[in-house]
């Protein structure tokens, strides 16, 4: 029991030092509140540091009766996670200014996101899932409206109601798989029964429970991946929350729900199962339909946040190739698996830089309407740099990280036979190039009067730093990223 | 066996302007960068210049190769390497880039820092695409190139310059995305046939895919340099962007980066896909002609002289596209050669255009008249430029244009005559401009006061018009480098296999120095 | 046993008057007439869990949803003063009464389609002790996740209601 605890120790050093910013939160004066983001930071790097002690000891195992694991794809996740929370954290310093006294509360509920997230990413059991769902999703509700204006509520609300619908619409899924399997536990290291082990000794008399489970276990997950047709919330949250909560949403929230997904498709459906050509096209055609509503959507927004909002439902879509593409990761490879890990990875870098700098150019100007990014390159160089290099990225264009990601779904894909997919991916490409770079065009037109500076605090000029040139020296040297997503997709051999 | 030795020259050359970029992004104060930035693209050149000291004569393979692992689990590697073919357009970048430097010196006020640096980025990005062997490489330094000249015409372009700009990126994006779908495809393919994934062109020669899909991918690549070129009828954007873009991006642009296109023809899209190459042949060599007399027709009309010059890019680079698609070695070699040609002519015409618009502008052929007594030197060197451009025998132009057509004539007789109907269209309206301009009485009180090129303007004609002249009188110079490799491509198309493994046993010794 | 005469019929009247007050939800045009036949569902439900022998889950189904949730969401609405007491009409109506009964056809459809696995345990045990033992076995992290997210809920409440004036 212990030794599982140890396992569990990451996650519980976030929660510590959430519930330690809470209640210093009660004795610290308000001017001060600010500097319980460095508890909330150190919390991080504990927990951070646990991870790494957990690696040196060779501490992988699956723990607490099987709901647990910890394997490389947790462990990638987890350091994911804990550097899209820190850079949060770090961004909207200048930020929560706009929370009045609430400002302990915001960095203790994005240290309980974050727990939920590395949960999520490390449970093999359906209740585990659940509960670690609820836990992300409650806290992005409630950080959802934490703005408290009517839009932000509007948001919230919106998200709330949503969210418990796919919440609902997981459980039954899970209902389902429960009663194929009779247990809720994804894969038994003991040789018990499990929901993996049933599937693959299954035959066609349990097909068609499985084909409902996975289309009920794709429509709740597809909520948090924001793909088509579960993605109405996507557009009205990013725009209407606070900036650094929306950069937790699309970054954070979802790579964790892909994270669930490649958990419980690819080790508990299984890729060589009977059902494995099933669920693999059903992501095939959500990938193809989100990747063109999202990007045929984003091509009329005027608000640069509903913009990034449509670009991920778009993106999502790209994810979902890699997820159609998966093969058994007997062959070695797994280009399918470890592209959506991948493109993951990738993609955090680029989708925090890019709302990091919206939000610092959003801080300055008061404006996210696309007509106010007119010339704002010559007010704030160093925003409208990142965020150019962002959007290149998210095109997929060199000389950026994206390309790459790109590359390695496209690739994936042709392996995989979906050569219908990969064109369809591509034109789509095409399409977003245009809204993409419409819009890093517009910083950098103009020849009117450079109006007032409008440079970010020196917290987020480093962040936005860091994020651009992560961006570009993954793109320089991919390799020890590759080499990291395909160990971390290795955990489900 | 190429000549490897110890310095990865190709690396340097090309990406010195990269550092030279940082470098003036450092600096303070404009006298510095512009000296440092100068410094390093003539540094540029002479380390270029090594590749040409180093060269094994009468090689036809790929030299000065170097390859180190880039994303090995997609087969993607960093591969250069330089034949007689790219060798010429190496230099041919290094050798405009100070030039186009110079010209700049005191014509770009504003951002100039933004300026030199996007100069250089866009360097790299050139002389990449031409050592490039990886097509996934290849297809990075096409990209890359994109983005500063879509600036460098966005910032500092003429009046309408916002829309120029997109209209040649989204041309020229729209072709790319073919480009890239083409280069997955193969590397699939290579997949689908031996097991492993691989980018590399030398790999990807030997395929030997069937004729439909070969008749697909060809297309498809088509479509990318064409536009690119610009051939007949995808030349809509280039007038546009050259108007619009200033006299440094318009010298790059027609003097390099459309050369990208037709670079693009003799090394991926012929050696690549030989049979539907050679079927199609006839198609593109008659998109060529039409672009050579329209180009030609349409510049007779134009009234601004830049316009004129932009125009006549069209029908010299149909020239260009003539010469590969007639698949001749002498027409391969010449269009490899008048390549060179066009790259530094236009480029002097576009400087020409551009002194003048400096000082008076205008570019309106009706605004000028008689500057032959007022500008003398200027007019010297506009002739000798004019001259070139139009083809006369003992300067650079006459010998492309004359091996194009010699091949094309074994070819096809009636696109030779149809061909040299262009270079009298071409004379005519060169001529004619120079009259306009330089002759008959000075009838506009404006040009009164003009001056003649000053000492730096006539340290950047000067080395052009040399080449002009060495290379009219001893092309060989050149052509004994492009031949061989010419002549390699041609193989290809007739004979696949052989060549591939002539190829492999490269591939094999460059991989050998990456690991070294 | 499950298969005894008086369970199925038990079976069948619960589940059918539970059926009938979930519509009835939808159907009132009065709020507080809506949380009442709610409350009934819930009973209803609690109905099921006996019938299925989970007398520990009906015992907190009745307690928490039909107690704590109905008395709950009753003073919600009777406390909301500008609050319509009447349920809204949607257009949405008629599309959603198709989706839910495209749903039950096909979850009827599965649920006779699948070979369900059978579980082997005797009828009526008490489960309390088995589920204490489960929750702090095998669920031990849900278990435990679950009061992280309920401290959470807490906070956000708080944090969502409280007026910007009143700071201690």
């Amino acid at each position: 029991m212990l030794q599982d605890l140890d396992r569990l120790g990451p996650v519980l050093a976030v929660l510590v030092a959430a519930g330690l910013i809470v209640l210093a939160d009660l004795v610290v004066p308000r001017r001060r509140e600010k500097w319980l983001a460095g508890v909330a930071l150190l919390g991080l790097a504990a927990s951070a540091a646990w991870m790494v002690q957990l690696i040196a000891r060779d501490r992988q195992a699956s723990y607490f009766s099987d709901s647990m694991a910890l394997d490389d794809f947790t462990i990638f996740f987890t350091f994911l996670f804990i550097g899209v929370a820190g850079a949060v954290l770090l961004a909207s310093l200048e930020y929560v200014e706009r929370f009045g006294s609430h400002k302990g509360e915001f960095f203790a509920l994005v240290l309980v996101a974050t727990a939920g997230m590395m949960l999520l990413a490390g449970s093999r059991d359906l209740v585990a899932i659940f509960v670690a769902l609820e836990l992300t999703s409650i806290t992005q509700f409630i950080l959802a409206g934490f703005l408290r204006d009517d839009r932000g509520s509007e948001a919230a609300i919106k998200y709330l109601l949503l969210g418990a619908i796919s919440s609902a619409v997981v459980l039954y899924g899970m209902a389902f798989l429960f009663g194929i399997a009779g247990t809720t536990r994804l894969v038994a290291t003991d040789g018990g029964a499990s929901i993996a082990g049933a599937i693959a000794a299954g035959d066609s008399g349990i097909r068609s429970a499985l084909l409902v489970s996975m289309v009920f276990l794709a429509a709740g997950f597809g909520f948090k991946m924001s793909i088509v047709p579960f993605q109405m919330w996507t557009p009205d949250v990013y725009q209407g929350s606070p900036t650094p909560v929306a950069a937790l949403l699309s970054v954070g929230s979802k790579a964790a729900a892909f994270a669930v997904v490649l958990r419980v498709f690819f080790e508990g459906f299984g890729a060589d199962t009977f059902v494995g050509e099933d669920w693999k096209m059903m992501f095939a055609v959500l990938a193809a339909v989100s990747m063109t509503v999202g990007n045929v959507m984003a091509l009329r927004q005027t608000n640069v946040r509903r913009l990034l909002g449509y670009s991920s439902i778009a993106q999502a879509g790209n994810f979902l190739v890699g997820l159609a593409a998966i093969s058994s990761t007997s062959d070695g490879t797994a280009l399918g698996a470890s592209g959506v890990v991948f493109f993951i990875a990738t993609y955090a870098f680029t989708n925090l830089g890019a709302f990091f700098a919206v939000m610092a150019i959003g801080n300055r100007t008061g404006s996210d309407e696309i007509e106010d990014y007119a010339g704002i390159a010559r007010r704030s160089p160093l925003a409208a740099l990142v965020l150019t290099i962002c959007l290149l990225s998210l095109t997929g264009l060199p000389p950026t990280a994206g390309f790459w990601a790109k590359m390695y779904i496209f690739n994936a894909g042709m392996r995989a036979d979906l050569v219908w997919l990969v064109m369809i991916a591509v034109l789509n490409t095409v399409v977003s190039a245009f809204y993409y770079l419409g819009l890093a065009r517009q910083m950098y037109r103009g020849d009117g009067e450079p109006g007032e500076d409008l440079r970010p605090a020196l917290t987020t000029q480093a962040v936005l730093v860091a994020a651009a040139a992560g961006v570009c020296v993954f793109f320089v040297y991919p390799i020890p990223l590759i080499e990291a997503a395909q160990r971390a997709v290795h955990a489900f051999a | 066996m190429t000549n490897l030795t110890s310095l990865p020259i190709l690396s340097i050359v090309t990406f010195l302007p990269l550092l030279g970029m940082l470098l003036v992004l450092l600096l303070r104060g404009q006298q510095a960068m512009k000296i440092a930035a100068l410094l390093v693209s003539l540094l540029t050149f002479v380390v270029s210049l090594a590749l040409w000291a180093g060269w094994q004569a009468g090689e036809a393979g790929m030299q000065f190769m170097e390859s180190l692992p880039w994303a090995p689990e997609l087969g993607i590697h960093y591969t250069v390497g330089v034949d007689g073919i790219s060798l010429a357009l190496v230099l041919l970048t290094t050798f405009l880039m100070p030039l186009v430097l110079l010209f700049s010196w005191d014509t770009i006020h504003d951002k100039q820092k933004t300026y030199l640096a996007l100069l250089l980025l866009l360097e790299t990005a050139m002389v990449g695409v031409f050592v490039a062997l990886d097509m996934v490489l290849f297809f990075v330094f096409f990209e890359a190139s994109l983005i500063p000249m879509y600036f460098l015409i966005g910032r500092w372009g003429g009046p309408r310059r916002i829309y120029a700009a997109l209209k040649f990126f989204i041309f020229t994006a729209f072709g790319s995305a073919f480009l890239l779908a083409g280069i997955i495809a193969l590397g699939w393919l290579h997949f689908q046939q031996t097991g492993v994934w691989s980018f590399n062109v030398l790999d990807l020669y030997g395929l030997g895919l069937p004729a439909n899909l070969q008749t697909l991918l060809f297309f498809g690549f088509v479509l990318a340099f064409a536009i690119k070129v610009p051939l007949f009828p995808f030349h809509t954007w280039l007038p546009d962007a050259h108007v619009e873009a200033p006299t440094g991006g318009s010298v790059i642009l027609a003097g390099i980066l459309l050369k990208m296109g037709t670079y693009g023809f003799v090394r991926f899209l012929l050696p690549l896909f030989p049979e539907p190459s050679q079927r199609f042949a006839p198609l593109l060599a008659v998109l060529a002609i039409v672009g050579i007399l329209y180009g030609a027709l349409v510049a007779l009309a134009q009234k601004d002289l830049k316009k004129l010059v932009a125009y006549s890019s069209v029908a010299h680079l149909g020239f260009v596209t003539l010469g590969i698609f007639a698949l001749q070695l002498e027409s391969l070699s010449g269009a490899v050669l008048q390549m060179v040609n066009h790259g530094l002519s236009t480029g002097a015409l576009f400087l020409l255009v551009g002194f003048l618009y400096e000082r008076r502008h205008t570019r309106m052929l009706d605004d000028f008249g008689g500057l032959w007594k007022l500008m003398p030197i200027y007019a010297a060197f506009a002739l000798i430029t004019f001259l070139s451009s139009a083809g006369l025998p003992g300067l650079n132009g006459f010998v492309g244009e004359f091996t194009i057509l010699v091949g094309t004539m074994k070819y096809n007789v009636v696109f030779a005559v149809l061909g040299t109907l262009g270079i009298i269209l071409a004379a005519w309206y060169l001529l004619w401009a120079f009259a306009k301009i330089f002759q008959g009485p000075n009838a506009n009180p404006a040009n009164a006061g003009l001056k003649d090129l000053n000492l730096r303007e006539v340290a950047i004609m000067a080395p052009l018009v040399l080449l002009f002249i060495i290379i009219g009188l001893f092309p060989n110079l050149f052509l004994a480098k492009i031949n061989p490799s010419a002549q390699l491509v041609l193989d290809q198309l007739n004979n696949p296999a052989a060549i591939t493994q002539y190829y492999q046993t490269q591939t094999v010794s460059a991989v050998e120095v990456g690991e070294r | 046993m499950i298969d005894d005469a008086g369970v199925v019929v038990a079976f069948w009247v619960i589940a059918v008057s539970t059926v009938v007050c979930a519509l009835m939800v939808a159907a009132v045009r009065n709020l507080v007439h809506a949380v009442l036949f709610l409350a009934l569902t819930f009973v209803g439900v609690a109905g099921i869990y006996i019938v299925l022998a989970a007398d520990f889950v009906a015992l907190v189904q009745v307690l928490i949803y039909a107690g704590a949730v109905g008395v709950l969401m009753t003073f919600a609405i009777m406390l909301t003063p500008a609050a319509d007491r009447r349920n809204s009409e949607t257009i949405f109506q008629a599309p959603a009464a198709v989706l839910a009964g495209l749903v039950l056809a096909i979850v009827t459809f599965v649920a006779y389609d699948t070979e369900w696995r059978i579980s082997g345990r005797d009828a009526f045990p008490a489960t309390a002790a088995s589920l204490g033992e489960a929750f702090l076995k095998p669920y031990v992290v849900p278990f435990e996740v679950v009061s992280v997210l309920l401290m959470t809920a807490m906070i956000g409440a708080i944090v969502l209601t409280r007026e910007e004036g009143d700071d201690v």
